[in-house]
């Protein structure tokens, strides 16, 4: 359950990348609040609260904004993918004691059969829930689960107050018998000869058998030529 | 390897390589992966190279993701040729990775071992990459 965090806005008055650009050289975000069915507020944030505010999912944000308080939830935040900063945030304005639809993190807890591969389907599931009492993720445990173990989204336990958006038979986490060591150097044999790479072998004596690869070389021997100009 | 099975015009400009990656630049699958920094084309002997790199270390009980996929043909005259009388022929199949883009990704394994596998895959590329993960992500 995540707290409301207060954050400064100020009104925006123009419009256009620059504009924008000339805001963010303030260290400030471009934003737009909505929702309601009002018209549509161009705002400017401050970038450094806005940034540690959006570390927390669905964090509620409050908006001060003309001496107003208005309580929002990002909608959608756009980042600089290799800098990370925040570009444009969309705010969606909600009230307390409104059900909003939020897509929540699945955290997996506890440790699995360590023949078990677990895979999340579903890094996220879309959860129906208070503005104002947003679970900030949605637990799942794994401890001693064996392969072919199947978590749907029924199988969730949510906390109080809040639904499933999502099909109930969805599939969650999903636990498959990891590939044997057998298999893996053999898929890998393969795919080496495929490229073409050749291994230095430690010993060089036995020369009758070469039909079967022998892989001798099992972790420090990669020594594959994956350079682009070779043919 | 990976290799289209059919195109629609075997012999294709080379690929524009700027800008940054429009979209794909969020772990989707895994808890682990490799971005690109810089803009390169990839090879389909560099990407199978990079992922036999990092099984290989993991050895079992994880699982690997390969976000890009190696679309476009670059040709090559052969050597010693004169120029001219077109277009040499196709010699390599490459992916036109922009910055951002997470190009692998991993997941069933611990982080340290996350770390060293993804490390040794960065080897087999031709860009500046890096680690990410999905804890260290925000929102």
């Amino acid at each position: 359950m995540s707290s409301e965090v207060k954050i400064q806005a100020e009104p925006r008055t123009e419009f256009g990348k620059g504009a924008a650009r000339r805001i963010r050289r303030q260290a400030k975000v471009p934003a737009v609040l909505y929702g309601h069915g009002n018209n549509p507020v161009h705002i400017s944030l401050p970038g450094h609260e806005l940034m540690l505010a959006l570390k927390t999912a669905n964090a509620l944000l409050s908006v001060q904004l003309n001496g107003k308080s208005q309580l929002a939830l990002p909608k959608q935040v756009q980042r600089d993918p290799i800098k990370g900063f925040i570009e444009h945030a969309d705010l969606i304005v909600v009230s307390r004691g409104e059900k909003v639809t939020v897509e929540v993190p699945v955290v997996l807890v506890g440790e699995a059969d360590p023949d078990a591969l677990v895979t999340l389907e579903h890094a996220t599931v879309a959860l129906e829930a208070e503005a104002t009492h947003i679970p900030e993720s949605v637990e799942v445990d794994i401890e001693g689960a064996v392969a072919g173990t199947q978590i749907l989204a029924k199988d969730l336990k949510l906390t109080e107050g809040s639904t499933l958006s999502l099909d109930e038979e969805a599939l969650v986490v999903n636990l498959v018998a990891a590939p044997t060591a057998e298999d893996i150097e053999a898929e890998l044999a393969e795919a080496e000869a495929d490229l073409g790479v050749e291994h230095d072998e430690p010993t060089s004596e036995t020369e009758s058998d070469e039909t079967t690869e022998d892989d001798g070389a099992p972790e420090a021997g990669e020594g594959d030529s994956g350079t682009p100009g070779q043919e | 390897m990976l290799i289209p099975r059919r195109v629609k015009h075997r012999k294709q400009h080379h690929p524009k390589r700027t800008g940054m990656a429009k979209g794909g630049t969020k772990l989707s699958f895994g808890d682990y992966g490799i971005q690109a920094v810089e803009p390169a084309y990839v090879t389909n002997r560099q990407i199978e190279s990079a992922r036999i790199a990092m099984t290989r270390h993991i050895k079992r009980g994880g699982k690997v993701w390969i976000n890009i996929y190696p679309d476009r043909p670059l040709t090559k005259k052969p050597a010693e040729t004169r120029m001219g009388s077109g277009k040499g022929s196709p010699e390599w199949w490459i992916a036109n990775v922009k910055p951002g883009r997470v190009m692998f990704e991993l997941s069933g394994v611990p982080e340290p071992i996350a770390r060293e596998a993804l490390r040794r895959a960065m080897h087999k590329l031709p860009m500046k990459c890096r680690f990410v993960s999905r804890e260290g992500s925000d929102f």
